[in-house]
């Protein structure tokens, strides 16, 4: 096939084709516009040491999180985790009118098109999306980079504005996005057959999945409590600082995925309790669609828990500061002064709980395209129930009982993961002993050289360590948030249950 | 004695116009075969009758009382106690066992789980497919879900069942025995059937035969039982 017939065919569709390209696109803009942030940031340069400057901060930018080497790392990492829930939300995008979609597959197949030619054409349409999406990403940063480079009075950026990335990382992020956003639907198509006569998809397990998710969860937190204190005390001879970096990341990512997949096995085992004991239809029915699709609760919950695991992780973080805080306070107050520490820490983690707001918000609009697309998927059937009398209203609840039931339990499982992480990562707050002198008498008679050293007594304060406290607050607070909006998006998605359920739809293709 | 009477119902779909004027009557235990060619306003007369769908003129009368008017939720009751619906295809919820859908009506009625579960069975085994009660829809052929679907339609023992094109996705010989059995028992019980269908083979197993065309009663009042051959109809 020419390679123009071949795009032809890749973007002809109908209008729920049309919606999906441009959701595509759209979050492929978002990811564009999150990856070259990133760069931005990483791109910074850091300043020779000065007498005026020995710790190398960028003084041109007001903000902090840019000005500190040490913390720019940092803020590029919270804006490539931003990317994780906007990809999220490209790949429910990508099942939108998924049956649509395989009907005109299945006619090109009809019309002598090969397995493979049909692969490369649902590819192609993704790929094309996710570039015209990158690139509009890429014109919007661009355009940002310009409008928002405002000096303030002391002539410093509150944004990155003065430096662009490497021009071949921009050109990654225009090659990458597009290419994952392909290789992504040819990985979701692998268990796809499509056939002239219609599109059929492989079986699933009859098995429901194991219960081996805790067993990654179990690996990652003991790479967090066991090996990370290991590598740290090695840590301050040098060369084994990569080492303890990677076992973090690879910790958190093992836990994680731990914590995603475990949806499944919490979908499929209260899909079989309610299965067992279910004596209203609704709960029936949301038992049936549990059991039947166990992954479907992964699929759509695996950014909200990410978001909500880094949150509860943040909120550890947060304790963790407060207790150091406290231990400097109550340290300072023996020296007859009072002081806390760096409130620059405890204000940043509020810029990271914006980040996982944002990050909840954006897997939230996933969540509500996964369920309008299974309403709408399902609305002959629903169409049929309706018409036998069954209440719309049975209906709804059995939507509401199929996302509540998985989400309330890996919400629990994600919010105590992600504290346990921290709190193995941070451990406890711990000052070392410390020695000061206070010289206790007037201003006057301390100021003197002469009568200072015999108003001046020398304070001597131990070592002290405090046990963080759990932020039950934060976490049951962020919990409640990730659960409103799994009901928010419920909500709306069951808008769309009225026109699904219309008997029209009884004679829809 | 009439139990489901149609008066004049008109319904467009937009500008295009489905019935113009439909009068019917349905006798309790009779057998209606509402037929004609593709587009006449066949299914759309169906779910007028049965509550699916609202006239835009004209009225629906149910034992005495105005079916048309009643409210969504008191309508949609209707379905699930005093009728039975039976579509084509695309009924049965796939996630559920063959058991679990047919058992979904009586759970909705209020009927205990074991009850409601040993009720199923009862009727999978009149429709000869009790071996399939814990098997989902995705793994039975078109003819033994079918058989599920019907089976579901009359497990609340309904006044009136109605068929829209009810073996039109089977084969002859499979069409042919969902039919025979649904037929057989509905008369057993009484129970009124209207059945929509283009083919008069089809038809002729109801007591008459109604010939829509263009949206208005063509013919009716045929007596199809007159040439009937067996009881099993």
């Amino acid at each position: 096939m020419r390679p123009w017939a071949l795009l032809r065919l890749a973007l002809a569709g109908t209008r729920t084709d049309t919606v999906r390209v441009l959701l595509t696109a759209f979050s492929a803009a978002l990811a564009a516009l999150a990856a070259c942030a990133a760069l931005t940031v990483l791109a910074i340069p850091t300043p020779m040491a000065t007498p005026g400057n020995m710790v190398r901060w960028s003084e041109q930018y007001s903000n902090a999180l840019l000005r500190e080497p040490g913390l720019r790392g940092g803020t590029a990492f919270a804006l490539v985790l931003l990317m994780i829930p906007v990809l999220a939300l490209a790949g429910q995008c990508a099942r939108l009118g998924a049956p649509a979609r395989d009907r005109r597959l299945a006619a090109l197949r009809l019309a002598g098109a090969t397995p493979g030619q049909v692969t490369w054409l649902a590819m192609l349409e993704t790929g094309v999306a996710g570039l015209l999406g990158t690139l509009g990403g890429l014109a919007l940063y661009l355009a940002g980079h310009e409008l928002l480079h405002r000096p303030d009075e002391r002539g410093q950026l509150a944004l990155p504005t003065d430096v662009l990335p490497h021009a071949g990382a921009l050109a990654a992020v225009v090659i990458g996005l597009p290419l994952i956003a392909g290789l992504a639907t040819a990985l979701m198509l692998r268990r796809v057959i499509t056939t002239p006569l219609g599109v059929t998809r492989r079986a699933a397990r009859e098995r429901g999945p194991g219960p081996w998710a805790g067993v990654l969860i179990v690996a990652g937190v003991a790479a967090f409590i066991v090996g990370w204190p290991v590598l740290l005390r090695r840590t301050v001879d040098g060369p084994y600082v990569g080492y303890a970096l990677l076992l973090i990341a690879a910790g958190g990512l093992v836990a994680l995925l731990g914590v995603v997949t475990g949806t499944g096995w919490i979908s499929h085992t209260t899909g079989r309790l309610l299965r067992r004991y279910a004596r209203h239809p609704a709960a029936l029915l949301a038992a049936g669609r549990l059991t039947a699709d166990p992954w479907a609760g992964s699929r759509t919950f695996a950014a909200l828990l990410a978001a909500v695991t880094f949150g509860a992780g943040a909120a550890g973080l947060r304790a963790h500061f407060v207790a150091q805080d406290q231990l400097t306070r109550r340290q300072s107050r023996l020296a007859g002064d009072e002081w806390g520490a760096n409130p620059f820490y405890l204000s940043t983690m509020s810029l990271v709980d914006l980040a996982v707001a944002v990050a909840v918000v954006i897997a939230a609009a996933g969540l509500l395209v996964a369920v309008v697309e299974g309403v709408v998927a399902r609305r002959r059937t629903y169409a049929a129930l309706t018409a036998t009398g069954v209440p719309r209203t049975t209906l709804a609840w059995s939507l509401v009982w199929q996302a509540v039931l998985p989400a309330v339990p890996a919400i629990l499982l994600a919010l105590t993961v992600g504290a346990v992480l921290s709190r193995a990562f941070f451990g406890d707050a711990e000052r070392g002993p410390s020695t000061s002198s206070v010289c206790e008498a007037a201003v006057q008679l301390c100021a003197d050289p002469a009568t200072r050293d015999q108003y001046t007594r020398i304070t001597e304060s131990p070592a002290v360590r405090a046990v963080p406290d759990v932020p039950l607050e934060h976490l049951a607070l962020l919990g409640g948030g990730a659960l409103a909006a799994v009901l928010a998006t419920v909500a709306v998605g069951l808008l769309f249950l009225r026109s699904s359920t219309a008997v029209e739809e009884l004679r829809a293709t | 004695m009439s139990q489901l009477q149609a008066r004049d119902l008109v319904r467009s779909y937009g500008r295009t116009p489905a019935l113009r004027g439909v009068t019917l009557d349905v006798d309790e235990g009779e057998i209606v075969a509402v037929t004609g060619p593709s587009g006449c306003g066949k299914s759309t007369l169906l779910h007028c009758l049965a509550g699916i769908l609202r006239p835009d003129a004209g009225e629906v009368i149910w034992r005495g009382e105005r079916l048309d008017t009643r409210s969504e939720a008191a309508r949609s009751r209707l379905r699930r106690t005093e009728f039975g619906v039976l579509f084509q295809f695309g009924q049965l919820v796939a996630e559920l066992t063959a058991a679990e859908n047919v058992a979904l009506p009586l759970l909705l009625a209020g009927t205990g789980r074991r009850a409601a579960r040993e009720a199923a069975l009862t009727w999978l085994e009149r429709f000869g497919v009790a071996e399939l009660a814990d098997v989902r829809p995705g793994e039975m052929s078109g003819g033994q879900q079918q058989r599920c679907a019907t089976a579901r339609s009359l497990v609340t023992e309904p006044r009136v069942l109605f068929a829209d094109e009810p073996t039109g996705a089977l084969d002859t010989l499979t069409g042919e025995q969902v039919l025979t059995t649904m037929v057989r028992l509905a008369r057993e019980r009484r129970t009124s059937v209207v059945l929509v269908t283009h083919e008069p083979r089809i038809a002729a197993y109801a007591d008459r035969e109604v010939t829509i065309r263009d949206g208005a009663v063509e013919h009716s009042g045929f007596d199809l039982s007159a040439l009937s051959t067996g009881g099993d109809r």
